[in-house]
């Protein structure tokens, strides 16, 4: 049943499992591969499904085999492709029997307007024990560490409760949907995006877009035009050929100019789209400004709140962004994207120009 | 001990020989008949326009409400019996009636491609470890 140990060599480094979004999820893994997963060499109680780190998970099935003991309970869940034993600590609330205040219940029940803690408690006990109490054939769901215990793989109950589910629909989801996890999430190898070494794993945009951000933030430029900053993505083209050439005949592809033209429009769409630059006006003659820079934007963008903040309708909540922003738009310049406001507003917030009252409302004191 | 893994069989492929004797399956039908002289269920269900039998034993899970025209679900072991041929012996006995058929069938058989998907790849990720 115990599957063999892994080669300590294969195994990801102890330090990087953090870094795996499964690692801190409980996996919604079928039985079968629960209990066949490999168990880490480095730390036992952590085990490997593709080289995913997990140790916990997340159950769904029938309980086909049950013992009670005092402390615990230990059922059998069975999901349809293996059985495993779900050890199910009882609570302190379950574990005491019939309480002997219940009789007294009744008078004090008037005494407090209806409202009586004790029996509220019982009702309470009873409605976790009916829950935590299954018998052969009920759904159970558990979640909780994996643990390995005389050979054989068990899950310790974090959380577990019967389920209802009279006309299986709980469970069909259940069916739909791991499937999916797998194909998603657990069968995918873990990558890891490195940023600082491995300059290989970002695409040539994603730099071009950060190249761009950089030089505009340090250079404090308020606005430019795309042949301006062309040469800054020069380095990203000129190595492109060489990788591209190496391994197949140089075919007549887009020729460097026009590539380095083509990123560089990608780059400014991205940068639009994040709101970090706009156009002013569309115009033949393409100048872009620096949202963050434009000190006429900021100056037309408080002032628009300031003066509307005074009006009766905004007087009590401030104006919301679409307000501001289709102010923005009529008196201003039409292009302003929704991106480029937020990034005003926080910028003027973050210097206390103007204060946001909730939520995408603004106003000025 | 625990009992082996209940895998979801469609009532079609209880009778076809497909599943071994000692086998635990899970499987659904409609309760048609029921002899509780002789602890017996029988269920049915409708595929490619024809009428499927299952035969259950039901002695482990009785007493049980026997709604004749219901949706069930058995959980239990494959059994041939002289006089009826492939049995169910059941474990697990669940009145599901209101169930979606077609959608539990199409969650099986998601499941089972999923499987097979898998199974492929891992037969094609070991192929040219075995060549070089």
């Amino acid at each position: 049943m115990q599957a063999n140990k892994m080669d300590p060599a294969e195994e990801p480094p102890s330090m990087l499992w953090g870094l795996d979004p499964i690692f801190s999820a409980f996996a919604r893994l079928y039985v079968k591969d629960i209990v066949q997963m490999t168990e880490s060499t480095q730390v036992p109680g952590i085990y490997f499904y593709n080289l995913h780190p997990i140790y916990k998970v997340d159950v769904l099935g029938t309980v086909v085999y049950k013992r009670e003991r005092e402390d615990f309970f230990c059922y059998g869940v069975d999901d349809g492709t293996g059985v495993i034993n779900c050890l199910c600590w009882k609570t302190d609330l379950m574990k005491e029997e019939c309480h002997p205040t219940t009789s007294g219940g009744k008078h004090s029940d008037g005494a407090r307007g209806g409202f009586n803690p004790v029996a509220e408690l019982e009702k309470l006990r009873r409605a976790q024990q009916s829950r935590c109490h299954l018998e052969i054939g009920e759904l159970l769901r558990v979640r909780g560490p994996v643990k390995t215990s005389r050979q054989q793989r068990e899950i310790m109950a974090s959380t577990f409760y019967k389920v209802n589910d009279p006309v299986m629909a709980v469970q069909i989801a259940w069916m739909m949907e791991v499937p999916q996890l797998y194909r998603l999430c657990y069968d995918k190898p873990f990558q890891l995006q490195l940023n600082e070494t491995g300059d290989a794993a970002i695409s040539p945009l994603s730099k071009a877009t950060n190249t761009l951000r950089d030089f505009l933030k340090q250079k404090s430029v308020t606005s430019f035009r795309p042949y301006d900053v062309q040469e800054l993505l020069q380095p990203l083209i000129s190595c492109q050929p060489q990788a591209a050439s190496a391994d197949q005949e140089p075919v007549a592809g887009p020729s460097a100019c026009q590539q380095l033209r083509q990123l560089l429009k990608e780059a400014l769409q991205i940068l639009q789209d994040t709101g970090t630059v706009y156009r002013k006006v569309k115009s033949q003659d393409e100048v872009y400004h620096v949202t963050a820079h434009d000190k006429d934007l900021l100056i037309a963008v408080k002032d628009i709140i300031r003066e509307d903040s005074k009006r009766e309708k905004y007087a009590e909540k401030g104006c919301h962004i679409m307000h501001v922003l289709s102010a923005v738009r009529q008196r201003y310049s039409l292009n302003v994207s929704k991106a480029a406001l937020e990034l005003v507003l926080k910028s003027l917030e973050c210097n206390s120009d103007i204060v946001s009252t909730s939520d995408n409302y603004y106003t000025v004191f | 001990m625990l009992p082996a893994a209940a895998v979801y069989r469609f009532p079609w492929e209880i009778n076809s020989g497909a599943v071994q004797e000692g086998e635990s399956v899970r499987t659904f039908g409609r309760l048609t008949c029921y002899q509780p002289e002789e602890s017996r269920a029988t269920f049915s269900a409708q595929h490619a326009s024809k009428e499927h039998h299952v035969v259950v034993h039901t002695l482990f899970v009785e007493p049980f409400n026997p709604i004749i025209g219901a949706q069930y679900i058995v959980l239990g072991e494959i059994e041939n019996a002289d006089e009826v041929g492939v049995m169910i012996r059941a474990r697990v006995l669940n009145c599901v009636d209101g169930v979606n058929i077609a959608l539990l069938q199409k969650a099986i058989n998601e499941q089972r491609s999923f499987f097979s998907e898998r199974e492929h790849k891992q037969i094609d990720a070991a192929q040219p470890e075995h060549v070089t």
